[in-house]
């Protein structure tokens, strides 16, 4: 068991972003989680990561409990994420945005800042930036910047990603070939994945496993084929009425 | 021991309007624009010594040099600080605080060269003279002049964010540009209007309190600094801390002055905001927005 | 003793456990050499002359403070408007501890060094809580309430007037011969420290300053423990900062709050920061003789240098974007231009 989440509840004054949810996640698997606007995603995986402090509940990475650390502490532990919207060092060039993910991302001894520099200029290459190692970050287009910032989870040498809506923005062609690279990723260097999507296709062939979350709370998990004709998920994301006529 | 107190009370209330007074234009301006106008104090001087250069060089009247004053501080606050400095700047503050402290110094030493401290330069603004006795303080009548002048021009600044048109754009710039912008408000226009309404607080100070306070180019600067405090102390740019902020230093001041050491009043004021600022960086306002 | 060995283009010099590199490619150290051959030359040439000595020392002692100063900006991830305040701190230590117990010089920079680390140990914490502008606030604030301090214990600091009879830097027993060597020492102090701060910005921890600069919150994300880095660079720098103004104490034999503490000195040497090359810190040393030379031959001129001072300074600011050091790297492609921030915008 990689990470089990139990009973996490965060609250922002009075709106409780997560309410309650509890899922746990294997070696080797994509999980996707899905959900409505405003249904926490982001906020759980802000939790996961360390940005947040749970209010209540347990997050247990690797058997350690993973509430209250610090996130760089997290992240030497396995954890990595990519953001929604890209937020690379905009002064940096691609290949120094991963080199501080590289020396920084674990404890390694005598690692030279010239190797460091070699391993991310690999890092790079792997998702194919590597023509592009030596532009300022401000200067990539948006495909570049998701990418490095796939590169940049990479080079910490991750146990588990939080995959934050690779998505959104990018054309079909550009979305495909994103897919492609995270399932590559995903084989050679035997990830474990937390998909969080709003575009169905991408979920439906890429993911093992859905948790949809909806206003804060877990309303259904399963396999994707399922979770997407259960009724709940339909209301949740189309509306009680919507959810009815398709009953009738 | 009641008479200590009552002093105290007394010129809390002098003290705090003063500093009211002396800060509006400054939390004014880190409100609309949030700039930190470092070079605030040039105000000050502009006020004193351009209306002694207009009655002396040429020879008008009080009243006279007091508007051509006006008239000359609002095209320096347009000219020369807002167009050519915070506008092209706004987004690159570190060059903006130097710039602006630069052109601070670079005033204060034209108007050295020109009128230094011995020029004996003085404004017969005078409203009341003589002193009055309050229980057992004695103030001098200008400064309770001063002190009404200055809640006059906060309540006259209250209605027009409060009332009119033009100060409900400003609070909605102040609170949020971009859905401001979005709303259709020009807010250059909304920027060049907030700079030249902070200008006429120092002006009015000035006028009422050149009588009794020491006329030399480098007075700037401790004005700066209470504006500096009472708006660190209220919250950057909100107006309602700020004016709870003056009093609240205007008690701080009064209180060391008359019951501790007079000479200790500038560090306490300095130590108190410093550890507000470490405890609680927001200040004692809620947002930083204007109102 | 010394090994040597030439593999590929650089000669290695190993001693023990030590390795020390040399690239044999002229390319790399021609400009230094160049430049640091010309200072001494400058320095030798002008040795009769002790008023413009101490010219070249001040203009040294500028750079001295910049230098770690950009350090710390990016290290930090803000701009710092109180430099002077370790200045102070560095200097009184050093007149204090000279007249009042008659240390040598570097019995007094000991004493510098721990105390300058005690204050920035204090004061670290500020770097890791304050958010927004209120960091650059309360630097502002501080040499502020400093020389309030000194005006207060006027028999300690001797407020106005400054303390004077602080044992020299190094003493021959004849004048000039002191401020030669003197001004050597301090092109010896400015080098040391461009080379200390050189080699840390060349490295991983220039890496890492980089990162926190641009987005804290994300290198935190990516396993920086960012609060130990700014505690650790604001440390540093400001021991480095406080031996600056130890030396100043010491070579020029007075110390007064009001030359090093008001915002008149902040300004200069923020000018020194931004004029000479926006953070970089070869900019630092351009723009720190520029600065002191500036201010040197505009006194020549009479009252008027008071107005032309800040009013070119001004113009400089606004005219060049990159510096005065930029006009020369402009040709090349420069693979790190930090941004200065002074407001950290939450995320």
């Amino acid at each position: 068991m990689l990470l089990k989440i139990e009973n996490v509840t965060k609250a922002f004054g009075a709106v409780k972003a997560v309410d309650g949810v509890s899922f746990d996640i294997h070696e080797g698997e994509i999980v996707g989680l899905i959900g409505p606007n405003g249904a926490g995603k982001t906020t759980l995986t802000n939790l996961i990561s360390g940005v947040y402090k749970a209010d209540d509940g347990k997050i247990d990475f690797l058997e350690t409990n993973i509430v209250g650390l610090p996130p760089f502490k997290i992240c030497h532990l396995g954890v990595s994420r990519t953001y929604q919207i890209p937020q690379p060092f905009p002064d940096l060039t691609a290949i120094a945005n991963v080199v501080v993910a590289v020396l920084c991302g674990k404890h390694r001894a005598n690692l030279s800042f010239g190797d460091a520099l070699l391993e991310a200029s690999h890092c790079l290459e792997t998702v194919g930036l590597f023509g592009k190692r030596n532009v300022l970050a401000k200067d990539l287009t948006l495909f570049e910047l998701r990418t490095l910032e796939l590169a940049r989870a990479l080079a910490t040498s991750p146990k588990l990603i939080l995959i934050d809506e690779v998505m959104a923005g990018l054309n079909p062609v550009d979305g495909l070939r994103a897919v492609r690279l995270i399932r590559r990723l995903k084989e050679e260097y035997r990830l474990t994945i937390l998909w969080i999507e709003h575009v169905m296709k991408v979920i439906m062939e890429a993911s093992d496993r859905v948790e949809v979350l909806s206003y804060g709370k877990k309303i259904a998990e399963g396999p994707p084929k399922t979770v997407v004709d259960d009724p709940i998920v339909i209301e949740a994301y189309l509306g009680k009425k919507y959810a009815q006529s398709r009953k009738t | 021991m009641t008479d200590t107190i009552s002093i105290i009370l007394i010129y809390t209330f002098i003290l705090g309007s003063l500093y009211l007074l002396e800060s509006l234009g400054f939390s004014l301006i880190c409100g609309v624009l949030r700039v930190f106008h470092l070079g605030y104090g040039i105000a000050f001087v502009v006020t004193v010594y351009v209306t002694w250069m207009f009655m002396q060089e040429r020879g008008f009247g009080l009243g006279w040099a007091i508007l051509a004053m006006c008239a000359f501080q609002c095209l320096f606050t347009l000219l020369i600080v807002y167009y050519p400095i915070v506008r092209r700047y706004l987004e690159k503050e570190e060059i903006l605080l130097t710039a602006l402290l630069l052109v601070a110094m670079i005033g204060e030493e034209i108007v050295n060269y020109f009128y230094p401290v011995t020029a004996g330069v003085d404004l017969a603004t005078g409203l009341l003279p003589g002193i009055s006795k309050i229980g057992k303080a004695s103030v001098p009548n200008q400064m309770l002049v001063a002190a009404g002048i200055a809640l006059l021009t906060t309540a006259a600044f209250i209605l027009f964010f409060l009332k009119t048109r033009v100060g409900l754009l400003m609070r909605a710039v102040s609170q949020d540009i971009k859905s401001a912008k979005l709303m259709g408000t020009n807010t250059e226009r909304i920027y060049a209007l907030a700079m030249v309404l902070s200008v006429i607080p120092p002006t009015i100070c000035m006028l009422t309190i050149a009588p009794v306070y020491s006329i030399e180019p480098t007075l700037g600067w401790s004005l700066l600094q209470t504006a500096i405090l009472v708006s660190i102390l209220g919250g950057l740019g909100n107006l309602k801390g700020s004016i709870i902020a003056a009093y609240i230093l205007g008690f701080v001041a009064a209180l060391v002055s008359f019951a501790i050491n007079p000479r200790l009043v500038n560090v306490a004021s300095l130590m108190m905001v410093s550890l507000v600022l470490i405890f609680r960086p927001r200040g004692i306002g809620r947002s930083e927005s204007l109102w | 003793m010394v090994k040597i060995e030439h593999k590929r283009a650089r000669l290695v010099f190993r001693l023990g456990d030590l390795k020390l590199e040399w690239t044999i490619e002229p390319r790399y150290w021609r400009n230094h050499f160049i430049a640091i051959a010309l200072l001494l030359l400058l320095i030798l040439g002008l040795s009769g002359k002790p008023d413009l000595l101490s010219l070249i020392t001040t203009a040294n002692i500028y750079a001295c403070i910049a230098i770690p100063l950009g350090w710390q900006i990016t290290g930090t991830g803000r701009m710092n408007f109180g430099p002077q305040f370790f200045v102070g701190i560095g200097g009184f230590t050093a007149a204090l501890a000279s007249i009042y117990w008659g240390w040598n010089p570097w019995q007094s920079l000991v004493l510098t060094i721990l105390v300058s680390l005690l204050f920035a140990l204090l004061l670290s914490r500020l770097t890791v809580i304050a958010k927004g502008l209120y960091f650059s606030l309360i630097t502002l604030l501080l040499p502020l309430i400093f020389l309030e301090f000194t005006n207060i214990f006027n028999r300690v600091f001797r407020g106005e007037t400054g303390l004077s009879g602080i044992a020299h830097i190094i003493d021959v027993g004849d004048i000039g011969r002191n401020y030669l060597l003197g001004c050597l020492m301090s092109l010896g102090l400015m080098l040391v420290f461009l080379y200390v701060v050189d080699k840390v910005l060349r490295s991983r921890w220039g890496v890492y300053a980089a990162a926190i600069n641009d987005n804290e919150n994300v290198a935190n994300m990516l396993g920086l423990n960012i609060n130990r880095y700014k505690i650790v660079t604001f440390a540093m720098t400001s021991v480095m900062i406080g031996i600056a103004g130890w030396f100043a104490a010491h070579y020029f034999g007075t110390f007064a709050g009001v030359t090093y503490l008001p915002l008149q000195f902040m300004l200069k040497v923020l000018l020194v920061v931004m004029i000479g090359g926006r953070g970089e810190i070869y900019g630092c040393v351009v723009g720190a003789y520029f600065v002191a030379l500036l201010e040197h031959f505009l006194t020549r001129i009479g009252p008027i240098h008071y107005i032309l001072f800040p009013f070119i300074l001004l113009l400089l600011l606004l005219a060049l974007p990159e510096g005065l050091y930029g006009l020369y790297r402009r040709h090349r492609y420069k693979e790190y231009y930090p941004t200065l921030k002074v407001r950290k915008r939450e995320i």
